[in-house]
């Protein structure tokens, strides 16, 4: 449906028409320029219903002209035809122009061939039927310019090459230079010179004409391709060759078939469909529609992009949703897998915690309970411990009295102790007092254990910041000699 | 090319439409079920990990409780763990001040406190102090006193601190009469109950 076409193949008596597709063609057959053909052709458009159709027509009334205009585009280019083709052919409907080439030199200018169906009332019941039946018509182009794909497809590099194709007891002779089409004319079978003898004077008289002309270069030698199905031209090769003007060439069927990659036998069959299916899948260049005639096809172009970009956009659609949905449908069963596992490892979980004993506090602080336990079981303050130190620095200092002792632990690894005293014996001799004190101050720091000691009142303060008041009355007693210490004792 | 007449091209516009809007609806939809079905994956993988961490947690709770409920049983039964045993306690220093053949003592006991938290190592550990008063004949009768009561203690305690006052200046005597007054001030430590009761 991409590129499916009908191509008619129009002759003032009969119209063929070839259903092709890539790679595929069918012949639907010929239908005489008739009421019953006529009918008949409908019937087959109805069967084809909403396909494009190309027609290429083959008559004797058809002219070509090469003229050289100045470059020119867009809508002037366009006038600019307009105005020749219509100074060229006057009142003829079917005329076209293609533009084949840019002159190399001077202004540079374009190329054109101009092309026009002389008389084509032949053409108007069929056009009929194309525009009452709605056909999309894409294009009438002439059969010389299907011949040029022909050749082409022949691979004919030749700069000057004429074809003379017999076809429908017809003989055409197409000119191509470098491969493009510059002339054409046909010879139809009511004229005398369609005998196979006279080809060879046909083909001649028509490298004169060109010559004449100046279409064909006095000097260049005509390469002649001899394409006749029926085989009525093999004759002309010898006399044609005989000239050294021309080099001639027969086109057999079979090297035909594979050029154009269709079967032998169907081509032996139906041989005018050559030039159909060599134009089949190529672009109109030279098209001899009016405007009007091809309204249809612009709409069935318009409908068809429309529909194909809907399709593509159907198909993105369809695509993405498809690999959205598929993606997310492996997602959700990767959810479940995972679901179940999670299902199962809980139930693992609570297997365990079931078999827990009852506990009145978290399983996480048992340890910590356990080491809080033993730390706090540890005591800091060991009374016998500090006051061993403190015992042996009285023994050694027997006039030392206690009156008041503080154990105090100071949760750093020491304890502190303070200690309230006073001499069993004062005289009033503040200096021996205080000598005995400090006496026992030094052991107290000399003991194992005792990390400081520290005076934090005495008989006297000899500071030069303090205060000192005192009396001298004479009468003195024990208690005039009380101090207080302050040790630092370690306990671990 | 040129353009057709709007009309003539009515029905492939609206083809046209149609596959654009049911495309874009169709992808929409798709696509929030991808994120749906993307969110439920996370969601599902969140819990296996928890549930994963849950496990693991299980077993190292398994392995510490059986390292640990022996020895956080005897806790519980020498009253470390739940709720004061005030009776107990009194009792003990009763107790250890009969075995330290001393002259009786006065108690006081206060209100529950929570330990200091560089103590309590994040454990819910409380403490109650309970100064104790007591008459002594001599220093050492301290010692002997705190050593009794460590022996018949029913939970855990520390000796924050202990002060001696001589109650005469005279010097001692050789007679079976108190004449030093002992205070001391001791923690009770206790870890309160607060954990949730497995079974």
């Amino acid at each position: 449906m991409l590129d499916h076409r009908l191509i008619l193949l129009a002759t003032p008596r009969q119209i063929g028409v070839l259903d092709w597709r890539p790679g595929h063609m069918h012949w639907l057959g010929e239908f005489a320029a008739s009421e019953a053909g006529l009918a008949a052709f409908r019937q087959v458009l109805l069967k084809h219903a909403q396909l494009p159709v190309l027609l290429v027509a083959d008559t004797v009334d058809e002219d070509y002209r090469s003229e050289v205009l100045p470059h020119v585009q867009g809508h002037a280019r366009n006038e600019l035809l307009a105005r020749k083709l219509k100074q060229v052919f006057r009142n003829a409907r079917f005329t076209g122009a293609w533009r084949q080439a840019r002159e190399t030199t001077g202004r540079r200018d374009d190329r054109y061939l101009l092309a026009a169906l002389t008389d084509a009332d032949w053409l108007t019941p069929w056009l009929s039927v194309l525009h009452r039946e709605r056909v999309p018509l894409c294009g009438i182009t002439p059969l010389a310019l299907a011949c040029q794909h022909l050749l082409a497809r022949l691979r004919v590099q030749e700069p000057h090459t004429l074809l003379a194709y017999r076809i429908n007891n017809s003989l055409r002779l197409s000119y191509y230079q470098n491969g493009l089409l510059r002339f054409s004319r046909l010879i139809s079978s009511d004229t005398p010179t369609q005998l196979p003898g006279n080809a060879a004077d046909e083909i001649a008289k028509t490298q004169l004409y060109l010559t004449g002309q100046r279409i064909l270069p006095r000097e260049a030698r005509l390469h002649v391709l001899l394409l006749d199905p029926s085989g009525q031209l093999d004759s002309a090769q010898a006399p044609l060759n005989a000239d050294p003007a021309f080099s001639t060439r027969l086109v057999d069927m079979p090297s035909l078939a594979r050029a154009l990659r269709i079967p032998d036998d169907f081509l032996a069959a139906t041989p005018e469909v050559a030039p159909l299916a060599a134009i089949a899948g190529e672009a109109v260049q030279l098209n001899l529609a009016p405007p009007e005639l091809l309204q249809r096809h612009t709409e069935f172009r318009w409908r068809h992009g429309l529909n194909l970009a809907a399709g593509i956009v159907a198909a993105i659609g369809l695509t993405l949703t498809a690999t959205y949905w598929l993606h997310a449908q492996g997602l959700r069963d990767q959810a479940l897998q995972i679901q179940g596992e999670a299902q199962r490892t809980d139930a693992r979980h609570a297997a365990i915690v079931r078999n827990f004993p009852a506990l009145a506090t978290r399983p996480d602080q048992l340890g910590l309970t356990l080491a809080l336990a033993t730390q706090l079981n540890r005591a800091p303050l060991d009374v016998n411990a500090l006051f061993l130190p403190l015992g042996q620095a009285l023994t050694a200092h027997p006039e030392v009295v206690i009156r008041a002792l503080t154990l105090q632990d100071t949760a750093d690894g020491t304890a502190e102790i303070t200690l309230d005293a006073r001499l069993s014996e004062f005289d009033g001799n503040y200096r021996a007092a205080m000598s005995r004190i400090d006496s026992f101050v030094a052991r107290l720091a000399a003991t194992p254990g005792v990390v400081a000691v520290e005076r934090v009142t005495s008989p006297v303060d000899t500071a030069p910041t303090a205060t000192l008041t005192g009396k001298t009355t004479g009468e003195t007693a024990p208690e005039d000699t009380r101090f207080t210490l302050s040790l630092q004792v370690r306990t671990s | 090319m040129i353009r057709p007449p709007l009309a003539t091209l009515k029905t492939s516009l609206l083809l046209l439409l149609a596959a654009v809007a049911l495309s874009a609806a169709g992808i929409f939809w798709s696509h929030q079920q991808d994120t749906e079905a993307r969110a439920a994956v996370q969601l599902q993988q969140a819990a296996l990990n928890a549930a994963h961490a849950n496990q693991q947690q299980g077993q190292t709770e398994a392995r510490l409780i059986a390292l640990h409920l022996d020895a956080y049983h005897a806790l519980i039964a020498r009253g470390f763990v739940g709720e004061e045993n005030r009776l107990a306690w009194i009792e003990a220093v009763h107790l250890a001040n009969q075995d330290a053949r001393l002259y009786g003592l006065t108690y006081t006991l206060s209100p529950r406190a929570a330990a200091p938290a560089s103590l309590a190592s994040g454990l819910p550990l409380k403490q109650t102090r309970m100064v104790v008063k007591m008459p002594l004949l001599v220093e050492t009768d301290l010692p002997r006193f705190i050593d009794a009561l460590r022996a018949r203690a029913p939970g855990l305690f520390r000796v924050s601190s202990c002060s001696l006052a001589r109650l005469t200046d005279a010097p001692p005597q050789p007679v079976n009469r108190p004449e030093l007054d002992a205070e001391c001030e001791l923690l009770w430590f206790t870890v309160a109950a607060d954990g949730k009761e497995k079974k």
